[in-house]
């Protein structure tokens, strides 16, 4: 039932609840508000008094109100009210989405999305299952879901860029089998591939069939190939339907999708094409990364251009004056007829083409170039330009060193009436010619040519040869540039080649060169391969190419239509890209005819149900009478106390959070002014305190005998302090420890891999009978960082810098004597360096691993006495101990600086002193 | 001794702190049966000297004062001033109604009636007076340890009756009555003339919560009896607070009337004020008698 031609209600006939809302109205005036329980001892006293009212009427008017329209919000939402009509089932077997997603439906998606939007919903209620069929890419079987999965599907549907293949779809459906006879609704494209009629048939054959199409006048556009002329891009634009006139616009868009310019275009009434023409100059016009039909957002209506489609700036260079007496005769001619199709051609002299950004130079029969002419050409080749020359007269004498490959004086003839040879046919092109793939016509003969000095590496600069073997074209790269000789004429004299198709196509080749392309990239050999560059999707937006984009085979390259193995896109490398566009020359936009079936229209917005929104609301109403009913009763809380308390929270918070960075900052400026010693907090209580007590010990015995005077030391949090301030971590073990967490570990990892040292104290006999495995220290220490990627480790060598960075020390000991010391394994030593008294790797070791309890040796009382017994004992041990800590800070902080101060007598004695 | 009787103890004696030590004023100046520490005037158990006098043959040969019988013939016996102590019998309602707390309040009413009882007991104790709560069985006892066995007791008894039971009293003391006397008047008057007739002389001390006085309430409400046995409801309760104050006015007015009428005297503490305060008072009150008497 529908309502004020939006509003279309499920269950109209609940709506008669609404009566009851007067009722509900009278109930709430004569129902007193239940009453707030006090205890009260002198009740008695209370006895025989009376209320001179009792209050059922005190519920205001408001809270009245509000109640009425929380109960009419549920009734209505009840009711099921959408906005918009959904669309009603035709069946109630299961609903199967046949849709088109090829580009052709891109331009219109939302309609889609909005139709299945609306069949998913009509379906979750009805509790159908679903099947999504996407003509464009249907991936093996079909499957039925809930509607709840679908929607997800339904949701990862997109359109690709290329075109359905219903046949394949409608097969895969016929092969499904339903217990009931299905729904099928097709949102199609509204375009007739040749099988439109007969897919309807199927279709209907397998359900209740509902076609969806888009209106006339909104069926795709697309854009055929464009034509590059001399002043700007004529483009053609196809349109499905040909009644009505349309018109729209269309851009040249660069490489970062800017505008570079747009023209409007228009068809009339009873065409299906038209074309329009974008007029941009040269240099902007090859920085044209795609043409596109504005608002139009499909593949088909998006052309990529690739460097095929640029158009060079060429200066044409004759030394002949007959071009203007005899043009047939003329070199040049035939070199401006060549180019033009896809070049901006100037003739003149090397300044005035330079002056016009030629690229590409072509010098036609000059033997030497010379004076400023040569510098400005050479300059122009180093800096990237090309240089194409071609034979000639002169150059059989006289030739400069522009030129790819030295030539012989003379020339050769070849079928002249004095000659023995036959004029000359081509050779397949080397495989690492640019023109490698040209096919090459068999009337191409030449007979007449300059020839190359064999050399070794002639045959790396030859683009083409002759049947026997001498070279047709060489080319050699100079600085960023190249240069490239035609060893033939540029017109017909000592060739045919000039006459050929050929030749067209081996300038357009050369030309490439100028747009930065390697030469092997350049062929298209039948059995070249050109992977997926760019790809589009059916919206025309460019996106990275996936796993099952195949590359392009050079043979296929011009048959190939877009399809899932080959999206339309960019294929190919940086800078010889080829592309693959969704619309081919060859190909038209049919519509529906008729197709023995009724075809609707999208209806482009799906229906909005309001149920939700209306429930929501009723319990927001509802929320809001129970705070208003409790406050009125004055339940429980007091609102000035209550705001009072809020107000106190949330001065509580502002404090809080403010001093807690202030603390963070603090510390880190604590730790960032001075060195400091530092330990990890371990959350042990008394085996930080003695880290604490042992690092202040050991600070006081550096202050006493070295340069170094540590502040106080610093216990850090690994999960909430900064430790790139420490150069030293003492950390020692203790199976109380908690596992870190992995914010905690990275910055363990990031710190030693930044230069930091952690010296790691298991504390073997402080915390077990005997060392090894099975201590639990060392299972400590692989419970909490045996996810931390450790340096391969080895006993610290006899000369280890460890060993002799302050003291020279023998051995390691702390509270107790003897284990091992472990430190990341150092680079075998050079054997030619012969032998060094001290050895370092080019950094500190990350870690240093022992078990000797060490801050307890350290740590010292108020008085300066050991707080802790050694053992075995002695104040030797103690002395060795505290010279181990020395040497560990001196390690830590100075490097492998002292590896470097054994060579200092060397030095020494080298500079003469 | 629980914690939570140490708790009581040591917080009644920091509210009594700040007073001197109390001494009941003695009702009947010139009575055999009157006053604490004070002497009496004739030989009897004492600690100061009253008199030397001749031994006789029915005293004990240890009852000998030596020296004083080495400066002559005869012997001589030391005979110390008889001296007594005042008794203070105290009672603390213990009815459910007691142990009611309203959001305004600091504490319930037991807890402060227990405080201010024990407060005034460690007052007595320090004075010399003897202490007991009324009903327990025994007899008024001196020092710390009475006082302790009454914090103990106090605790202890968390309900119990709200008026004092009929129990043997020893005449001519001074009782003191915590409740919040919300019992039928009847009851509390019969009570009181009981005790009167005993020879007791008192002080009543009516503990009040701030909602029972005040009566902040509003709305529709349901009030209750903290036993749960009764319940009412009214509707729009604000409407009836004045009504409800003028009885609760008159309520206290009648019961200082009684106790006057007997002598007695009467005091009000509201649970929101300072229990000191009601302290002071009190002191006033029991000492205040004393200077009555002097003057009289």
């Amino acid at each position: 039932m529908t309502f004020f031609g939006i509003l279309t209600f499920a269950e109209p006939f609940i709506l008669a609840g609404l009566i009851v809302l007067p009722a509900i109205w009278f109930l709430l005036r004569v129902t007193p508000p239940s009453p707030r329980r006090v205890m009260f001892p002198p009740l008695r006293l209370l006895l025989g008094l009376s209320a001179t009212e009792e209050t059922p009427s005190r519920t205001p008017w408001w809270l009245l109100l509000l109640r009425l329209a929380a109960a009419a919000l549920i009734i209505l939402a009840l009711a099921a009210p959408t906005i918009g009509e959904p669309p009603k089932p035709l069946s109630n077997g299961p609903l199967v989405l046949f849709v088109d997603n090829g580009w052709t439906a891109a331009h219109a998606w939302k309609d889609r999305e909005a139709a299945i939007s609306d069949a998913l919903n009509g379906a979750a209620r009805a509790g159908r299952p679903v099947a999504l069929v996407p003509t464009a890419n249907i991936r093996g079987s079909i499957s039925l879901l809930d509607a709840g999965s679908a929607q997800r599907q339904a949701e990862e549907l997109a359109p690709v860029s290329w075109l359905p293949d219903r046949k394949r779809a409608a097969a895969a459906l016929a092969h499904m089998h339903f217990a009931t006879r299905p729904e099928i609704l097709w949102l199609s494209d509204g375009l007739d591939y040749g099988d439109a009629a007969d897919i309807a048939s199927k279709l209907s054959k397998l359900g209740a069939t509902k076609i969806l199409s888009d209106a006339p006048g909104h069926l795709p556009l697309a854009l055929k190939p464009e034509v590059n002329r001399a002043d700007g891009f004529t483009v053609t634009v196809i349109r499905a339907e040909t009644q009505g006139a349309r018109h729209g616009s269309i851009s040249a868009l660069g490489p970062r999708g800017e505008n570079l310019a747009s023209t409007p275009f228009a068809f009339a009434s009873g065409k299906d094409q038209t074309t329009a023409k974008i007029t941009l100059p040269l240099e902007v016009r090859n920085e044209t990364a795609r043409i596109v039909i504005d608002n139009e957002d499909s593949a088909g209506a998006t052309r990529l251009l690739d460097s095929n489609e640029k158009r060079r700036a060429v200066g044409l260079i004759s030394a002949s004056n007959t071009e203007n007496d005899q043009p047939l005769l003329s070199d040049l001619y035939y070199l401006e007829r060549a180019l033009s199709p896809f070049a901006d051609v100037t003739k003149g002299s090397v300044n005035e083409a330079l002056s016009r950004n030629a690229s590409v130079l072509m010098l036609a029969d000059i033997g030497r170039v010379a004076g400023a002419d040569y510098t400005t050409i050479s300059k122009f080749v180093e800096d990237g330009g090309v240089l194409v020359r071609f034979a000639g007269a002169r150059m059989t004498q006289n030739v400069d060193d522009l030129i790819p490959v030295k030539l012989r004086s003379g020339g050769r003839y070849l079928g002249g009436a004095l000659a023995w040879a036959e004029p000359q046919h081509l050779a397949p092109f080397p495989d690492a010619s640019p023109f490698r793939g040209l096919a090459i016509p068999k009337e191409v003969t030449v007979s007449r040519q300059v020839l190359a000095e064999p050399t070794v590496d002639l045959g790396e600069h030859t683009w083409a040869r002759l049947t026997d073997g001498t070279p047709l074209v060489t080319a050699a790269q100079r600085g960023k540039g190249w240069i490239v000789l035609f060893h033939v004429t540029a017109g017909p004299a000592w060739s045919s080649l000039p006459l050929s198709g050929l030749y067209v196509e081996m300038l357009h080749r050369v030309l490439d060169l100028a747009s930065g392309a390697r030469p092997s990239d350049m062929g298209t050999g039948a059995n070249a391969m050109f992977p997926a560059y760019t790809v589009l999707d059916g919206f025309g937006h460019a996106i990275k190419p996936g796993a099952d984009a195949l590359p392009l085979r050079g043979a296929q390259l011009s048959k190939t239509k877009p399809s899932p193995l080959h999206p339309a896109g960019l294929y190919g490398s940086e800078g010889a890209q080829i592309a693959l566009n969704a619309v081919d020359a060859k190909d038209v936009l049919i519509p529906f005819g008729n197709i023995g079936a009724q075809v609707e229209n999208y209806s482009g917005t799906a229906a909005i149900a309001l149920q939700p929104l209306l429930l929501s609301l009723a319990l927001a109403l509802l929320l809001i009478d129970a705070v208003v009913s409790l406050l009125l009763r004055g339940f429980g809380f007091d609102p000035k106390r209550l705001l009072a308390r809020l107000g106190v929270l949330a001065l509580a918070l502002a404090l809080f959070h403010p001093g807690n960075a202030r603390a963070d900052e603090a510390f880190d400026m604590k730790a960032a002014l001075d060195t400091h010693l530092a330990y990890v907090i371990t959350g042990v209580p008394d085996v930080d305190a003695m880290s604490a007590a042992g690092l202040k010990g050991l600070g006081a015995y550096l202050h006493a005998r070295t340069s170094y005077d540590p502040k106080d030391p610093m216990g850090v949090n690994l999960d909430t302090d900064n430790l790139a301030f420490f150069p030293l971590l003492y950390w020692p073990m203790d199976p109380r420890e908690k596992d870190l967490s992995p914010q905690a570990l990275s910055k363990i990892a990031d710190y030693m891999r930044n230069g930091g040292t952690i010296l790691i104290d298991t504390r073997d006999l402080t915390l077990g009978p005997s060392r090894g495995q099975d201590n639990p220290g060392e299972q400590t220490l692989k419970r909490l960082l045996g996810k931390v990627d450790m340096p391969p480790l080895q006993p610290v060598p006899p000369d280890h810098v460890l060993r002799k960075t302050f003291y020279l020390l023998n051995d390691f000991p702390g509270r107790w004597e003897g284990g091992k010391v472990w430190v990341e394994a150092l680079p075998p030593p050079d054997p030619d360096a012969g032998p060094s008294p001290a050895r370092g790797g080019d950094n500190v070791s990350p870690v240093i691993i022992g078990g000797n309890d060490w801050a307890a040796a350290w740590a010292i009382d108020n008085e300066g006495r050991g707080l802790v017994a050694v053992s075995p004992g002695g104040d030797r041990q103690r002395e060795m101990a505290v010279r181990f800590g020395i040497n560990v800070v001196m390690y830590a902080l100075t490097g492998n600086y002292k590896t470097d101060q054994v060579h200092v007598p060397a030095l020494l004695q080298r500079t003469g002193k | 001794m629980t914690a939570e009787q140490t708790r009581l103890r040591d917080s009644a004696e920091q509210i009594a702190a700040g007073l001197p030590p109390l001494l009941v004023a003695a009702e009947r100046l010139a009575s055999v049966i009157s006053l604490g520490v004070h002497g009496r005037r004739k030989s009897g158990m004492g600690e100061n000297f009253w008199q030397f006098r001749r031994f006789q043959a029915e005293d004990a040969s240890t009852a000998i004062d030596w020296r004083q019988s080495a400066k002559s013939q005869h012997l001589f016996v030391r005979e110390r001033e008889w001296e007594a102590a005042e008794a203070v019998w105290l009672w603390r309602d213990g009815s459910a109604g007691m142990r009611f707390k309203s959001d305004f309040a600091d504490a319930t009413k037991i807890d402060r009636a227990s405080m201010l009882a024990l407060a005034l007991g460690s007052l007595l104790i320090r004075g010399g007076e003897r202490i007991a709560l009324y009903g327990d069985g025994r007899a008024p006892t001196m020092g710390r340890a009475a006082l302790n066995r009454m914090a103990h007791e106090l605790i202890e008894r968390q309900s119990g009756d709200a008026l004092p039971p009929d129990a043997p009293v020893s005449k001519n003391s001074t009782f003191v009555w915590f409740s919040d006397f919300l019992s039928p008047l009847g009851d509390i008057e019969d009570t009181l003339r009981r005790l009167a007739r005993a020879g007791l002389n008192g002080q009543l001390v009516h503990i009040i919560d701030p909602a029972e006085e005040d009566f902040p309430f509003q709305g529709r409400t349901r009030f209750e009896t903290p036993a749960g046995r009764q319940s009412e409801i009214f509707g729009r309760v604000e409407t009836m607070q004045s009504a409800y104050r003028a009885r609760f006015r008159a309520h206290a007015e009648t019961l200082r009337d009684l106790s006057r009428r007997l002598g007695w005297g009467y005091l009000a503490h509201r649970t929101d004020r300072r229990p000191e305060v009601a302290l002071v008072a009190l002191f006033e009150a029991l000492g205040g008698a004393k200077a009555k008497m002097r003057i009289a």
